[in-house]
């Protein structure tokens, strides 16, 4: 186990701020995230939850604020510093790299964990053997497999990545964003286009991944999800936070109710 | 090497073709991280220049002057790579072929290298021919080796989305600036070939139309195999040949066939058509790239493909070995 009490805070969001023209999608936000904890972030569509993983992974920058990761502001880390520092992250609308295998695309999230520096990766492809696999590769093939195992693709590993059914690319960009090894998991909407079943999985998923010692960010619209595995509730609407706090606590807020949850709401 | 073995039409047609392998495997490196370059002809310009400097004015042997060749059009594909990282498309497009201009014009406009005379004098290579096998045969175990290792991989996720990619750890900025900058000292390289074999050039001998056929070698053999820009320069390098080969066929059929209308007519076309040094040829390499277009758009080899025929084959696949 990863030894939690340097940082009790994992990710730390001071007044962030995102405008897109003269609309705020992420409106002087501050929040912080405990570790592992499981947060979960709801509201409205729009309300400004994709904008805030772009400004933490570092896709989008801030106008305004500060985003602090276990003590170290990364607001001038590029994306791919910060998943080195240990961010993660899937995407809403599915980015898997179409003509990739599921194993490959595994690995594409190990790399930077096995290769470091690009020297390095360039000596490793350059100065081998045809045909000879080096010890990062099957390193890196051995942890894959393993990932996919545990979320059940590892019968699917030679196939395409885009003809996957759809609840199984979820499933693979959680595979894929599990192998870069994070401290800090952002979900968003992991549970879209799963049936029931599947998102019952998921739930023990999530549950088991936190039980390692990642921190997780949740963004779902599934409320028995959320409510069931999270720990603390945020609640956004027009990118400022509306409420906070246990799942209990915040789904009998009244402002919650009014902006998102809905009068005749029943978990 | 090949003293008896080649007639010396054969050799310059093996030297050149070479040379265009050499080029398309420069276009194909920053190719395969989604970069697609129309200047690579212009890294050639400076790999040709630099090295026909070195050997003629300062009199050093061709290997230093191939060396720096390449180094030097790889320092410079580094400073057009920056940029070249913050656009992508038609944009890049834009700013590579803007880049082989510069080069051209630089060429026309310094009397040091000959200006608007051209380069004279530059030493003839005896031995391009053994130079080209060589280096073409590195170039292809260095691509077998990166399409098999993670820094691939990395490579090709990029190509195919390029945040999802960064988001996943992968350095995009260094992997792109290292696969421009090489593809810029591949170019270079098969410039100083160029260079030493045909011993003279000017402005316009690495033009933008060079550029395009680059580009073409790789379109038509494949982008997504390192088969790929063999298969291409291989086979574009072929078609003339092949339509002189038709042509001569043609003069052996019989007149008394081929005298009266249409059939006259027909053979006249047919004829003119098939003419090698006719500028007709480029109709011929037109319509041939539009078929192509239509029954392979991914070119003639694909990884899906040149996979399969592995299989076929029973060559080593390296996959089963680990699975």
């Amino acid at each position: 186990m990863r030894d939690t009490t340097a940082h009790p805070v994992c990710l730390a969001i001071e007044g962030l701020s995102k405008r897109f023209g003269g609309f705020y999608a992420v409106n002087n936000l501050s929040m912080e995230v405990l570790q592992g904890h499981i947060h979960a972030l709801i509201g409205p569509n729009g309300a400004g939850k994709t904008t805030f993983f772009n400004l933490v992974t570092g896709v989008l920058l801030p106008d305004t604020g500060r985003i602090v990761f276990e003590g170290q502001v990364v607001d001038d880390t590029r994306p791919s510093r910060r998943t080195v520092r240990g961010i993660a992250r899937t995407f809403q609308n599915i980015r898997l790299f179409p003509h990739l295998t599921v194993l490959e695309t595994v690995m594409i999230g190990e790399h930077c964990r096995a290769f470091p520096s690009v020297w390095a990766a360039l000596a490793k492809a350059v100065l081998q053997l045809p045909y000879h696999e080096s010890t990062e590769e099957r390193v890196m093939r051995t942890h894959a497999m393993e990932l996919l195992e545990f979320l059940g693709l590892a019968d699917k590993a030679e196939a395409k990545a885009s003809d996957l059914p759809y609840g199984e690319q979820r499933k693979l960009e959680l595979a894929r964003a599990l192998a870069t090894e994070p401290r800090l998991l952002l979900l968003d909407e992991p549970a879209a286009g799963m049936n029931p079943r599947e998102t019952e999985e998921l739930d023990e998923v999530i549950t088991r991944v936190r039980d390692r010692g990642v921190t997780i960010i949740l963004v779902e619209h599934d409320m028995k999800l959320v409510m069931g595995i999270s720990d603390v509730v945020t609640v956004l609407n027009f990118g400022t936070k509306i409420a906070e706090g246990s799942p209990e606590k915040t789904q009998a807020d009244p402002v919650v109710i009014e902006a998102y949850l809905g009068e005749d709401v029943q978990l | 090497m090949f003293e008896g073995l080649l007639d010396g039409y054969t050799r310059s047609l093996l030297i050149f073709g070479g040379i265009n392998v050499i080029a398309a495997y420069s276009f194909y490196l920053p190719f395969k991280t989604g970069q697609v370059s129309l200047g690579q002809a212009g890294f050639m310009a400076v790999g040709a220049y630099v090295s026909a400097i070195i050997t003629a004015k300062f009199g050093l042997p061709f290997a230093v002057a191939l060396v720096a060749g390449g180094l030097l059009a790889g320092i410079i594909g580094v400073l057009v790579g920056f940029p070249a990282l913050r656009i992508k498309g038609i944009y890049l497009l834009l700013l590579t072929l803007g880049f082989a201009e510069i080069i051209s014009v630089i060429a026309l406009s310094w009397e040091y290298v000959g200006g608007a005379q051209g380069f004279r004098g530059i030493k003839f290579n005896p031995y391009t021919l053994e130079y080209v096998i060589g280096i073409i045969i590195v170039l292809i175990f260095f691509f077998a080796r990166l399409e098999r290792s993670s820094l691939g991989r990395a490579m090709d996720s990029i190509h195919q989305d390029e945040t999802a990619a960064e988001v996943m750890g992968i350095d995009v900025v260094r992997i792109k600036l290292l696969a421009f900058g090489l593809g810029a000292v591949i170019a270079g390289i098969a410039g100083a070939l160029y260079a030493h074999h045909a011993t003279f050039m000017d402005s316009t001998t690495f033009s933008i139309m060079m550029g395009v056929e680059i580009l073409m070698f790789v379109v038509v053999g494949g982008g997504s195999t390192y088969w790929g820009p063999l298969a291409g320069a291989v086979a574009l390098n072929l078609i003339p040949e092949f339509l002189r080969a038709l042509r001569e066929w043609l003069e052996l059929i019989p007149v008394s066939w081929t005298n009266f209308y249409p059939m006259d007519r027909a053979y006249k076309f047919l004829h003119e058509f098939l003419d090698f040094e006719n500028a007709k040829r480029l109709i011929a390499f037109g319509i041939i790239l539009i078929v192509m277009m239509i029954l392979r758009p991914d070119g003639l080899l694909t990884r899906d493909s040149v996979r399969r025929l592995r299989t076929k084959l029973r060559f080593p696949r390296w996959r089963a070995r680990h699975a």
